[in-house]
């Protein structure tokens, strides 16, 4: 069935003001006619009335909402409003319609209809959720660019919630590696949040795509991001868990991930890390160690670089470096302990030679591995 | 009759020679004080008149005007009492008018005639000494701060009628044995032994220490609770180069002003080392009050100020130390004139990177990225740009506690930071440029030039590490100190790149 724009204005117009967060109520306002005919219904001040005689049951709650829009429907401009919504590059997709992704509209708990910008991700083709802690180790920063990049080379799309940390590390990898990304929001699509990912947010509507199911304008409220969890493992094919602590946001996705039955792959950590406590705790439960993203891709990619590092001093503090990243006096102690006393000033002169390269990473006063 | 006894004020930190006119005619009796006298000036006359009569002498009941010229000039303190019991005697002809001339007086009176201490004799002292005054009569307790004074004769006395006989020449003046005639040795050993040798391990934060102490950079350390943040800072006034005499009169008349001398009882040689608590007020800080006195952060001239959790304080407190930092003094306006206090300080700043004191180590801190955020955002971009060298400071682990001492003492480390000094005085003479740290953007480019191949690598430095063209003249100054302390003419790649990884803007780029 192809929507006309026609009545996707209505179809916006019901959906803005009942079917978020009442997905029955909405399907059943489907079912009793053609969205322009509910509309004139409220008009007529019928619609309640309408509604409550093809479905007797007493939910007041309900029946207040439409009784808001019977008064309601004389002042809104709904046609005058969806034309601007489109104006401003913003897209509606309703379930059951082509447009609506075909995956997502499988899983049980949809949305009733999806506000976009920039495109949704092509149901042919593999998609993978990458998810992980906003608060994120080096390595977790590592991983997350490794995957996605991976991933986005073997031409697989990467979805996630454009969250601080791994998520956004992750979509920006696959972008930049000219794959394709979707961000699933925690408010309109028109809002940036976090506020400090508006380059990727501005990417991601350029060469990916974002959306939410929460009508543009939402502002972000803590409560509306975990539903929006069902959508990113939704979207997809598979998880990815990068990092994530032992009670995470992550789980609650990786839970809903294995509800619509999804496959978990997870990057596996130190067990001494509190970051990685929640991954292996999911191996334990028996989700697939992502050991490298062929896993996923089942291609090979290029091998992390292993090479020796050359027997200079400059290779030897780059052997002494971790993705955690530590203290020019951590270094100094362990390059002292190794290979005898290195001067501070000296050591800066390496690390900063070793940064510069790219090889190393300054966070703070500490320095790390790059990944 | 009528006599005039020299005496003085303190006028902020300035000192100004006041002369104390005193009339006595015949007329209603009284006993009157003008010449703008503030509340304590003005209760001199009850002191004066109940000492002089404990002390023998009886006012006759005449009119007494006492004027305080320059009259135009707010007077405070209680330094007036002495010079104005001398005044009256003078004009009753109870001391000869000759007595008293070319003499300074200062002192306050008790009711039974007795001298008592004040504050800020030492500049009162030495701005009669340019004034040419070559005597004066000070309070007993004062008169070692007298004596500070090169060629100044300085005669304590403990009560009024000492000075009386003194004046009349009943007794002859004592000899003056505790005169200190030479600037006196560094007093460092003063039983503070508190030494960078004490500091086991932690071989970045003591270089940082030195690069900041040579150039007298500010400074800021980062780390959890309990890496020794304090410990260093209050050995660094120990690797500063002594006071020099000029340094030492100067400090010392700060303190002079604010009655903090008087404790130690000798001239201040060690740097002063100020660590105010956070719960300061700005007042506090710069200095505050109707006539405004001194404030913390001149009582840290020439030395330390050390604020330990720069974040807990008050944003707006530490806001108020962006115009000293940059004009090296502070400027308070009052209706009665504006004050000017030297705040030539080395600012000493500890933090921890986050509120739970372990950021960056994700495996750790507990915080989120916006708690951090808005905790480092408590301290305003303006004061992190002007400090020059930032280090992130580790924990001390149990084998840094057991494990050998420092090697240095401070007394080595001191040496080098003396050679680096003089290296920047003679580079600096006559320009009224002290340190790299005081260079301005001009001078950055005239003293801090680089090599094409230096300029290459800064410029890669600058692409690669993503650094801020904010902090380019602070990593130039500061590789400038670091080439002063390797004893180097040009600045080359590695001083460069010690002074990049000082910078602290990344810190707080969360």
């Amino acid at each position: 069935m192809k929507k006309t724009e026609t009545d996707k204005a209505y179809l916006n117009w019901i959906y803005r003001n009942i079917g978020m967060g009442s997905r029955r109520t909405f399907e059943r306002l489907k079912s009793l006619a053609d969205p322009e005919q509910l509309y004139r219904l409220a008009l007529q001040g019928r619609l309640a009335d309408g509604f409550d005689r093809k479905f007797p049951h007493k939910n007041a709650a309900c029946r207040e909402k439409l009784r808001h829009m019977e008064e309601t429907a004389r002042q809104s401009d709904v046609i005058g409003e969806y034309e601007q919504m489109l104006a401003r590059g913003i897209r509606f997709a309703v379930l059951g319609e082509e447009e609506y992704p075909r995956k997502l509209a499988q899983t049980a708990d949809a949305p009733g209809a999806l506000y976009y910008a920039g495109r949704l991700p092509d149901p042919d083709k593999k998609t993978v959720a990458v998810i992980g802690s906003r608060s994120c180790t080096e390595y977790g920063k590592a991983m997350a660019r490794e995957f996605a990049q991976a991933l986005a080379q073997a031409d697989m799309q990467v979805v996630s919630g454009m969250a601080r940390g791994i998520d956004g590390l992750a979509q920006q990898a696959a972008l930049e590696a000219h794959g394709y990304s979707m961000g699933v929001l925690g408010c309109g699509v028109d809002v940036c949040y976090p506020p400090e990912n508006r380059p990727l947010y501005e990417a991601l509507i350029a060469s990916g795509g974002v959306c939410s199911e929460y009508p543009p304008g939402t502002g972000p409220r803590a409560v509306l991001f975990p539903p929006r969890n069902r959508i990113i493992s939704g979207l997809c094919d598979s998880v990815l868990v990068i990092e994530a602590k032992e009670r995470s946001g992550t789980l609650i996705t990786v839970d809903m991930a294995l509800e619509q039955g999804r496959e978990v792959y997870v990057v596996p950590g130190r067990i001494t890390d509190p970051l990685s406590r929640g991954c292996n705790e999911l191996i334990r439960q028996g989700a697939v160690p992502a050991l490298s993203p062929k896993e996923l891709t089942g291609a090979d990619v290029p091998g992390r670089r292993t090479a020796q590092a050359a027997d200079d001093m400059r290779g030897r503090i780059l052997g002494l470096l971790d993705y955690q990243p530590q203290t020019v006096e951590d270094i100094k102690q362990k390059y002292d302990a190794a290979y005898g006393t290195i001067s501070v000033s000296g050591l800066y002169y390496e690390l900063v030679q070793l940064c510069a390269e790219g090889t190393a990473v300054q966070t703070g006063g500490r320095y790390g591995k790059k990944g | 009759m009528y006599s005039t006894i020299t005496s003085g004020t303190i006028y902020g930190i300035r000192s100004r020679l006041i002369q104390v006119e005193v009339d006595i005619s015949q007329g209603l009796p009284g006993f009157q004080i003008v010449g703008l006298p503030g509340s304590e000036v003005r209760e001199a006359r009850e002191r004066v008149k109940v000492a002089l009569k404990n002390v023998g002498v009886a006012l006759p009941a005449v009119c007494i005007n006492v004027n305080l010229s320059p009259a135009d000039i707010p007077k405070s303190g209680t330094m007036f009492d002495l010079p104005v019991a001398v005044g009256i005697l003078t004009a009753l002809s109870r001391l000869p008018a000759e007595s008293v001339k070319d003499t300074l007086f200062v002192g306050e009176l008790g009711l039974s005639g007795e001298v008592k201490p004040v504050k800020g004799v030492l500049p009162v002292v030495r701005e009669a000494f340019l004034k040419g005054i070559k005597r004066c009569i000070l309070p007993q307790d004062n008169a070692w701060e007298g004596q500070l004074v090169t060629d100044m004769e300085s005669i304590g006395v403990a009560d009024l009628q000492a000075a009386v006989r003194l004046l009349t020449g009943a007794e002859v003046r004592p000899a003056r044995t505790e005169r200190q005639e030479t600037f006196p040795e560094n007093d460092d050993n003063d039983g503070s032994a508190e030494d960078f040798a004490d500091i086991s391990g932690q071989e970045s934060l003591k270089r940082a220490a030195e690069v900041a102490a040579a150039g007298f950079h500010n400074l800021l350390l980062v780390g959890a609770p309990g890496s020794g943040k304090t410990m260093l800072a209050r050995r660094l006034p120990a690797i500063l180069p002594p006071l020099s005499a000029e340094e030492s009169l100067e400090v010392s008349s700060i303190y002079s002003i604010s009655g903090l001398l008087q404790s130690s009882g000798r001239l201040k040689t060690k740097r002063p080392f100020l660590d105010p608590h956070h719960t300061i007020t700005g007042r506090a800080l710069v200095g505050g009050g109707r006539i405004p006195a001194p404030g913390v952060i001149s009582l840290a001239h020439r030395g330390v100020l050390f604020l330990d959790e720069l974040p807990e304080f008050k944003r707006e407190t530490l806001d108020i130390l962006r115009q000293p930092l940059e004009d090296r003094q502070v400027r308070i306006a009052r209706s009665s004139g504006t004050y000017v206090y030297p705040a030539d300080f080395m600012l000493v700043g500890a933090m921890n990177p986050c509120p739970c004191g372990y950021y960056p180590d994700m495996s750790r801190c507990r915080c989120t990225p916006h708690e951090i955020r808005r905790y480092l955002r408590r301290i305003s971009g303006p004061i992190l740009d002007r400090i020059d060298v930032c280090v992130e400071v580790r924990p001390v682990e149990f084998a840094d506690m057991t494990g050998q001492p420092g090697k240095e003492s401070s007394a080595q480390i001191r040496e080098r930071v003396m050679r680096a000094r003089t290296v920047q005085a003679e580079r600096f003479a006559r320009t009224g440029i002290h340190f790299n740290a005081d260079m301005r953007a001009a001078d950055v480019g005239r003293y801090c030039a680089l090599g094409s191949r230096e300029q290459a690598f800064l410029e890669k430095l600058f692409a690669s590490m993503k650094l801020s063209a904010r902090g380019y003249h602070r990593i130039l100054k500061v590789a400038r100190t670091i080439a002063d302390l390797a004893g180097a003419d040009r600045i080359t790649e590695e001083h460069l790149a010690e002074a990049v990884c000082y910078r602290n803007m990344e810190v707080f780029n969360v």
